[in-house]
């Protein structure tokens, strides 16, 4: 048959043919490059960014903390690589341990871009490959996805391609963790970044696909506020708990209860980002959330443990691999709704609703597959309100009476084994003592800091339900358990970064705080809010999602109010932004991204090199997930910092087993090239790490301030993120901080108020010389101000190099 | 007869090197062999009888690394020669032997643990277990599989008696 070039045709008066249509790839490639400039690499394979890979990682050395020194990969071990020895198979422990970080990488990723195939096919199955992308005011409707892939998304159908060749690379990466493949740490290494690169892809595929069909808030500053907590949760009427990530099947079920007058009889609410999706459901131009957040993968086991839900419904991630043995103790049927969790459940997707309900009810089944999502919405509300007035009439209760807390508490025999398997060494003999004297609150502190584990209960040698006694003990704190989250808004708009692209280069707004992630902190749930409430005070733009985004909502000040109420939600200094659930983060990445579009001018469109040396050099933006537990975190993390963002984690990230942190003391390191002329330049340390660990959040609050410098900050901008830096450091560790004269470029640097002050310090402490009567500084810094300068690491892109 | 039967039980491990238990005194003896030894302390420490303890041995001329926050309880301590620096950090520049120490003087050649999170130091300790020739010595309250050297699981009324013992001994 005769070939199409590219370009458009038209078909018409046509009989009795049939049209096949292989595949349109070249078609749309030609569309892109239509659009304009193309840079070097349109879906870079694995290898494709392996240069800009080596630059970061020069600078950012990788450091590995093992968790277990040996490797079982294959037949030939268990092989002990203590003191980086080799296996049989010649990797050594750095190695391994890259290897196993990258595969870490890769999960993550997989988990979200598998989620995101999931819903595209259910939406293009629903509204058509042609359904318009439709994320609020922007011309750049998927940043990374156009970044990486070369393509600039328009339909449905459109992000098919971005999404097949994020699964490609995977594969190839995935091979890459076979034995007697890649040997040397640091092309693991590359390989993670490429996987972090990809989830970003992935992520971003699943949100604004679910943004544009399920009338979710687009770039909206105003999107509703959402109720969150256990407290908010009605128990005397049915309620219908979700849990999950993947929104799809229960926008049925909420549809549902809509058309059945459902909404106000009975609960719907979620655990994790499922959760946050849910809010997010047709809310576009401020409607009500039609559902309640319950709160984090913490508050999993804590909700089903309360005996609260009649029925649980489960989708994808995160979800405990306990959720039918714990609910069948309790009378809870469980619907799972995905084939990636389905607990060994008979699948009923092609049976009768009401056979399905009477054997749920009648309990002949725990519970049960369900993949057909308008059997699904009818079945979970109807079953929730049967099994309500059943387990009502039944009396199922499931934590302890009182007479019951007192026997539990005085059982314990205080041997401590509970405390040395609790992962964070909770100290729950003392609260065991304190409460048999009647005093609640060491177990009140405790519900906080518990991330509801249940390992404490597998050591008990007493058979002591310790998560129990502590959820019972704390039931006066579990009903004050009440806050608001914004709902997430999707991507910052285009006018947004327009105005505020200038601030951010120039470092007038002191930087970008993206709280991310999950719920395993090391000290509660509170630390959010004070991180995000001083960050925030000091004029920090504070974007939130996920986990962290709810967990910040569960905290009021003086006044009673979150943050998300005292804090207007636009993209600009001092706001607090929800972007919204887990895949929402490639929002982050996009809005530094778009910083890049739009206040630079950069072409994006496959020029992952370019973008990322913009980045890292220009945007001061710090990621924090200060309770990262999920290898999706990982990749979430490691795809910013191939981006040039750098990303903090609580000290459970330690248990990454991979930093990647560097050498102040290097001074070689500390160099970029100017572009105009391809002169090196130096600078300083800043960021200093990627990816890196603090120990507690006043230990991190310097951190956060001083990695937001950047070598592109005009005087004023120094001079206020240095101010924040110096501030920081003596309020949290009571020091003016060591290094403060290394971002010192000349006297306008000085935070103002102080200039004197510190004039003197550079002269006596640092040998600086100052011109006393001109107060300014003659010689020493390393250094130079230039506000015309260019900075890059990356020598093709200077003019005379 | 030999009971080989005891103490066979391994809760969750690292793998195959473990700390040897340690005494106070065997520590002090330690300490005083030492060409540059370095005490790095962490938030832990703060707590009001365990800062005592930690400035005490400070005072002892041993120079300390205060990580996370806990430079906050070595602030105008006279005779205490501290410094702030993330864990992270120290453990990734402890590996390095080009790196010149916190004060300029070269890179040390024992650790002395107190007032950390046992899972955060476990795995700091890890990187140096696997990549430095350093020998470290936990003496906080939780035994650390990671260390060279690490107190066992003691109560906090037996660590405090340790702790001072160290003190009397250095
Ligand atoms: S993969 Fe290599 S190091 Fe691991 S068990 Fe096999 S031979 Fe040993
Ligand atoms: S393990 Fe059981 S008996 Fe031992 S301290 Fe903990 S709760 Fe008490
Ligand atoms: S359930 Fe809570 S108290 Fe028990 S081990 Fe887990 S975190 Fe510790």
């Amino acid at each position: 048959m005769s070939e199409l070039k590219t370009g458009t045709f038209s078909v018409s008066d046509l009989e009795n043919v049939q049209i096949n249509i292989g595949s349109i790839v070249g078609a749309i490639e030609k569309t892109a490059a239509e659009e304009g400039e193309v840079g070097p690499t349109v879906k870079p394979n694995i290898s494709g960014l392996r240069d800009w890979d080596y630059k970061l990682l020069e600078r950012y050395n990788p450091v590995y903390t093992p968790m277990c020194d040996q490797c079982c990969y294959c037949t030939f071990g268990t092989c002990d690589l203590t003191g980086n020895k080799e296996g049989a198979c010649g990797i050594n422990m750095e190695g391994h341990n890259a290897r196993e970080f990258m595969l870490r990488v890769i999960t993550g990723a997989s988990a979200h871009s598998g989620h995101g195939r999931h819903l595209l096919h259910h939406l293009i199955d629903k509204y058509g490959a042609d359904y318009p992308l439709k994320v609020g005011q922007t011309n750049i409707i998927a940043p990374n996805v156009q970044m990486v892939t070369g393509k600039k998304p328009e339909t449905l159908g459109d992000l098919e391609g971005a999404l097949s060749y994020v699964e490609e690379q995977l594969v190839q990466l995935l091979a890459c963790v076979h034995v007697g493949q890649e040997g040397e740490a640091i092309d693991f290494e590359s390989k993670a970044m490429h996987g972090g690169m990809l989830d970003h892809v992935g992520m971003e595929v699943s949100d604004i696909a679910q943004i544009s069909c399920l009338e979710m808030p687009k770039a909206d500053e105003n999107a509703p506020l959402s109720e969150i907590g256990m407290g908010t949760i009605d128990s005397e009427k049915p309620v219908l708990l979700v849990i999950g990530h993947n929104v799809a099947g229960v926008t049925n079920i909420i549809d549902y209860m809509e058309d059945h007058d459902l909404t106000d009889k009975m609960e719907l609410c979620g655990l994790c980002c499922t959760a946050l999706d849910m809010t997010r459901y047709r809310t576009e131009g401020g409607d009500v959330p039609k559902a309640k957040v319950v709160g984090t993968l913490a508050k999993e086991l804590k909700m089903i443990r309360s005996g609260v839900p009649d029925v649980i419904v489960v989708d994808e991630q995160c979800v405990r691999a306990d959720v039918l043995r714990e609910a069948r103790e309790l009378m809870m049927p469980v619907i799972t709704t995905n084939d990636k969790i389905m607990y060994g459940l008979p699948d009923r997707s092609e049976d009768d609703i009401e056979d399905i309900i009477d054997d749920l009810k009648s309990g002949r089944d725990d519970g049960a597959l369900i993949l057909d999502f308008e059997k699904l919405g009818e079945v979970a509300p109807r079953l929730t309100q049967e099994m309500s007035k059943i387990r009502k009439e039944k009396g199922v209760v499931s934590l302890p009476t009182e007479e019951e807390f007192n026997e539990l508490t005085s059982r314990c025999v205080h041997c401590l084994t509970c405390e040395l398997e609790c992962p964070t060494n909770l100290p729950i003999s003392d609260a065991m003592t304190a409460a048999e004297e009647g005093d609640l609150r060491p177990f009140e502190i405790l519900h906080d800091k518990c991330v509801a584990c249940g390992r404490c209960e597998q050591a008990c040698p007493k058979d002591i339900p310790v998560l129990n006694v502590i959820e019972k003990a704390s039931q006066r704190v579990i009903r004050e358990e009440r806050g608001k989250v914004r709902v997430g808004r999707g991507q910052i708009s285009d006018p947004e970064i327009r105005e505020e692209g200038v601030n951010l280069v120039m470092g007038t707004t002191p930087g970008i705080i993206a709280m991310v992630g999950c719920s395993n902190y090391p000290d509660g749930t509170k630390d959010l809010y004070r991180i995000a409430d001083e960050m925030l005070r000091r004029n920090y733009i504070v974007l939130m999602s996920g986990c962290s985004a709810m967990d910040l909502g569960m905290y009021q000040n003086d006044d009673g109010e979150t943050l998300y109420e005292k804090y207007p939600a636009k993209f600009q200094k001092g706001n607090l932004i929800n972007v919204g659930s887990c895949v929402s983060n490639s929002h982050i990445t996009a809005a530094t991204i778009k910083v890049a579009a739009i206040f630079a001018q950069r072409n994006i469109t496959g020029n992952y090199e370019e973008i990322a040396d913009y980045i890292l050099n220009r945007v001061g933006a710090v990621g924090v997930a200060w309770g990262a537990y999920s290898q999706k975190a990982s990749s979430i993390g490691t795809g910013c910092n191939r981006l040039g963002i750098p990303v903090i984690l609580g000290p459970h990230g330690s248990k990454y087993r991979r930093a990647l942190i560097g050498k102040p003391y290097e001074e070689d390191k500390w160099k970029v090239l100017d572009a105009r002329n391809g002169e090196t330049m130096d600078i300083p340390p800043a960021p200093e790490f990627l990816l890196t660990t603090a120990e507690t959040i006043d230990e991190m609050m310097p951190m956060l301030a001083k990695n937001c410098i950047r070598p592109s900050d005009n005087n004023m901008g120094r001079m206020i993120k240095l101010t924040h830096y110096i501030e920081l450091s003596e309020k949290y560790l009571g020091i003016m901080p060591d290094d403060w004269y290394k971002y010192v470029r000349n006297e306008t640097d000085l935070p103002l108020a102080r200039r004197e002050e510190f004039l003197k310090k550079l002269e006596q402490e640092y040998g600086w010389d100052i011109d006393w009567n001109k107060k300014k500084i003659v010689s020493g810094p390393t250094s130079k101000l230039d506000v015309s300068a260019q900075p890059t690491n990356v020598e093709r892109l200077c003019k005379e190099a | 007869m030999a009971d080989v039967s005891k103490n066979l039980k391994v809760y969750t491990t690292y793998g195959p090197k473990s700390a040897r238990g340690t005494k106070p005194a065997i520590v002090a003896k330690m300490i005083e062999k030492a060409k540059r030894p370095l005490f790095v302390v962490g938030s832990e420490v703060l707590e009001e009888k365990l800062l005592a303890r930690a400035q005490a041995i400070a005072k002892k001329g041993i120079p300390v690394a205060a990580t996370g926050h806990s430079i906050k309880g070595f602030i105008d301590e006279e005779g205490v020669d501290a410094k702030y620096i993330n864990i992270h950090f120290l453990g990734s520049f402890l590996c390095d032997p080009k790196w010149a120490g916190l004060d300029d003087n070269g890179c040390y050649d024992l650790i002395i643990l107190l007032g950390h999170k046992k899972y955060y130091i476990n795995q700091v300790l890890s990187g140096l277990k696997n990549f430095s020739d350093l020998k470290t010595i936990n003496i906080g309250k939780h035994y650390t599989q990671n260390a060279t050297l690490s107190f066992g699981n003691v109560t906090p009324e037996v660590h405090l008696e340790a702790l001072d013992e160290l003190i009397d001994n250095l």
